[in-house]
């Protein structure tokens, strides 16, 4: 079962979240600040990370950039969750190295297809 | 000096006297010359006189031959002082006796000729001859020569007196005329001064005194009447100086004063534009911090949703769908409220490309059944036959028309929502009518329609719910794609929205510089070889170019990658694709780079360049001879239709460049479409698909 890291530091859609793509199957890792995703982004080299990009400690634009500058994480594909859905941000996630990106709040079909076709091009590749 | 410039005076002086003395002089010498005349006739009178008496006396002597006796007689005229000479001349004309008073020369024989006149003058003297008779018997002649003494003296003393006359008379012209010219010379003179006061002095109140009431008077007269004339217009000048002066300064006044106005106005500008952009940001802000519960509310009740399903627990299901809808109508007002406050903001940017047009209509008519189904409305779609494609900004014109259509919806009951879709090829306008057969809006009504927080009625927002921002909304993006809406409707009898977008929509800074799609193979070169569906992908990114071969394949087409800009063109040369797909961010060579090649590459420059980048840089792209730009995260169906249009374009043969096989076959059948209602009931607010 394809493992999805999920980074967020709202408990409430934390938990909503993990729960969902629980239920879709998938394994969840949690992370609730930008360095613990980070960390566990290395060490349990998940194949999957869904970023929120407002965290505290370390933002998620810093923590996809350490990651995409990482070897053994830079294949890693990251979707990242923006709240504001400024043009900005969008740009801003492009940039930091974000494979997408996909606005809250979440919805959850557009969200699992997305993450469906990650998986699908990793397998394939 | 001149006669001509001396002074007036001395003219007038000179005139005068020459006048009188010359009139003096003429008249004195006529006189004087008649006098001579007169006098000169009664001397030639006296002379003969005496030669008579003298002939008389002396008859005797010549008859006796008596020449003593005749000289006695002739030596007589002693007495008479001018009488020079006398001579008695015989018959035979020889001198016969002689007196000569101081050995005067007389002629020795008898003057011929000089009988018959008896006088003549002859070498300054006055000579008379007479005969000397004696009882009729002619003796001889009597010749008497007179210097004319008296008649000189006489001549001389009068030219003297007359010397003397016209000098005083000359002098006495000379003083009455000096004293006399006054009269003219003085007021000229005077009027002479005043108007050198007036030059001099600029001083217009100087008036000329007038002495008398001749031409020159009327002078005078007609120059003072000119100087009160410049006297008064000077005036009028020098007051409409003043007043000028007045009015400048004045105006300098009003001059400073608009600038300080102005700079008041420029710090409340931007004491209010602070403002907006405070208000922008805590709305920015505010909405996503009432979003975050949002997702929890949304997310929970979909889990529980579909957690009840599954386990069978159907009684719940029906409230966690009403807390579903809810929050997504909740959201739907907050994404409201946020699009409002980017578009005055200035933030609300129009991503272009372009598209087909009846999918959208389709994918808006689907999306809207649920809305229709729930006040038992009847959806009718028309498209017309020449709308294709357009270039706009495709979320933007979804969320016009799903507004439009889901008032219509929602103030209609039991009746039709249409919408019908015509494009205008002379004005390059597409048109969208949406129809209704509902409750209409007030002519009062409809002058707020666009403006923000104004619903027709405050008891609409009771009844039908909203937050009056959707219309607002739709005509800001309607604006900011440079289209029209207008608004046709009666209380009570439905209404017409009508949306009128230019086909090609452009941003403010793009410069209108499309470059035309390649028509058939006739427009590439001679020979080359085109292999007809094959699409190279240019991408650093191996997801990506996954993504694409793994669809572009799917759709029919031979996919070819590059991982970078070399490698693309190196492909490009080799295999002449038909649509290339070009990355912009790419290590080493990117692909503005690899697009100037292509461009530049004659055998290449036909093949049409798909921009497909997250740099949001449209114009650079077009300018730089793109066809078409997609902005990642692709949307696959765009991409498809692109494709499709590009090799639609190159099949010569093919005699419906504008549809695609794939969809024209489903166009078909929608062409004239509708849709029934159907039990379904989702808020139509939730549908909408944005992408910020």
């Amino acid at each position: 079962m394809p493992t999805i890291l999920l980074v967020e530091d709202n408990e409430m859609n934390r938990d909503m979240l993990s729960r969902r793509l629980q239920r879709k199957g998938y394994t969840v890792i949690a992370a609730h600040d930008g360095e613990q995703g980070h960390l566990l982004a290395c060490s349990k080299s998940p194949d999957l990370i869904l970023m929120d990009i407002s965290l505290p400690m370390m933002n998620g634009w810093e923590v996809t950039r350490l990651l995409k500058s990482n070897a053994s994480t830079k294949h890693i594909p990251i979707i990242a969750l923006t709240a504001h859905a400024m043009v900005t941000d969008r740009e801003k996630a492009f940039e930091a190295g974000c494979d997408d990106y996909d606005t809250k709040p979440i919805e959850f079909t557009r969200l699992s297809e997305k993450i469906e076709n990650f998986l699908l091009a990793k397998k394939l590749s | 000096m001149n006669f001509h410039d001396l002074s007036i005076k001395r003219k007038l002086t000179l005139i005068t006297m020459l006048t009188s003395s010359a009139a003096l002089v003429l008249s004195s010498l006529s006189f004087l010359i008649y006098d001579l005349v007169a006098f000169r006739h009664l001397l030639i009178q006296d002379l003969r006189t005496q030669a008579e008496i003298i002939g008389y006396n002396s008859a005797g002597a010549m008859e006796f031959k008596d020449v003593p006796a005749a000289t006695a007689t002739l030596t007589a005229l002693t007495a008479k002082e001018d009488i020079v000479a006398a001579v008695l001349y015989g018959v035979d004309g020889k001198e016969f006796a002689h007196y000569s008073r101081a050995n005067d020369i007389f002629p020795k024989v008898l003057p011929p000729l000089s009988q018959e006149q008896g006088y003549r003058f002859y070498g300054g003297y006055l000579q008379v001859f007479h005969d000397v008779t004696l009882n009729g018997e002619h003796l001889g002649t009597l010749f008497l020569q007179s210097d004319m003494r008296q008649w000189s003296v006489r001549a001389k003393r009068y030219g003297g007196i007359l010397c003397i006359f016209v000098l005083i008379s000359g002098s006495f012209a000379l003083f009455v005329s000096s004293k006399l010219q006054r009269l003219i010379s003085r007021p000229i003179l005077h009027l002479e001064d005043s108007m050198r006061e007036v030059s001099a002095n600029k001083n217009y109140s100087v008036r000329a005194t007038k002495s008398y009431g001749d031409e020159i008077g009327r002078l005078i007269d007609g120059f003072n009447t000119m100087l009160s004339e410049i006297q008064h217009r000077d005036g009028a000048l020098r007051s409409a100086n003043d007043e000028l002066k007045t009015r400048t300064l004045e105006l300098e006044k009003e001059i400073l004063h608009r600038r300080q106005t102005q700079e008041e106005l420029l710090t409340a500008k931007h004491t209010a534009e602070e403002a907006s952009r405070a208000k922008s940001t805590f709305l920015a802000n505010m909405s996503h911090e009432l979003r975050t519960p949002l997702n929890a509310i949304i997310g929970y009740s979909e889990m529980l949703d579909e957690e009840a399903r599954e386990s069978g627990r159907s009684e719940n299901v029906e409230d966690l769908r009403k807390i579903q809808s809810a929050g997504k109508h909740l959201l739907s007002l907050i994404n409201d409220v946020l699009d409002l406050s980017k578009i005055e903001a200035g933030k609300m940017g129009l991503h272009l490309e372009d598209f087909d047009v009846l999918p959208l209509i389709d994918e808006i008519a689907t999306t809207l059944q649920p809305a229709a189904a729930k006040n038992s409305n009847e959806i009718k779609i028309r498209v017309s036959e020449n709308v294709a494609t357009m270039r706009a900004d495709i979320t933007k014109v979804r969320q016009i028309l799903f507004n439009l259509m889901s008032n219509a919806c929602k103030f209609t009951d039991h009746g039709t929502i249409a919408l019908d879709v015509d494009q205008n090829d002379r004005d390059g306008n597409i048109q969208f009518r949406v129809s209704d057969t509902g409750i209409g809006i007030s002519e009062k009504q409809q002058q707020n329609l666009f403006f923000e927080f104004s619903q027709a009625d405050a008891s609409i927002a009771r009844k039908y719910g909203g937050t009056g921002l959707g219309l607002a909304i739709t005509h800001r993006f309607v604006q900011l794609m440079r289209g029209h809406i207008s608004v046709q409707s009666e209380t009570g009898k439905g209404s017409i929205f009508t949306v009128k977008l230019p086909t090609q929509v452009v941003l403010d800074s793009t410069k209108l510089v499309r470059p035309a799609l390649a028509n058939d193979g006739e427009t590439s070169p001679a020979g080359s070889k085109i292999y007809q569906d094959t699409v190279l992908v240019i991408d650093d990114d191996a997801s990506v170019r996954d993504l694409m071969s793994r669809f572009l394949s799917k759709s029919g087409f031979r996919v070819l990658v590059a991982s970078n800009g070399e490698e693309g063109l190196r492909l490009a040369k080799q295999e002449k694709p038909l649509v290339i797909t070009l990355d912009v961010v790419m290590p080493d060579f990117d692909g503005w780079s690899v697009l100037k090649k292509l461009k530049s590459d004659p055998t290449l420059a036909e093949i049409p360049v798909i921009i497909v980048t997250i740099v949001d840089n449209e114009p650079m792209g077009l300018d730089l001879g793109a066809a078409s730009y997609l902005v990642k995260p692709v949307d696959r169906d765009r991409l498809a239709v692109l494709v499709e249009k590009y090799r639609m374009a190159r099949s010569p043969s093919d005699d419906r460049p504008h549809s695609t096989p794939s969809l024209s076959g489903a166009r078909k059948s929608k062409r004239q479409t509708e849709l029934k209602s159907t039990g379904d009931v989702h808020h139509a607010d939730d549908l909408v698909g944005r992408r910020q």
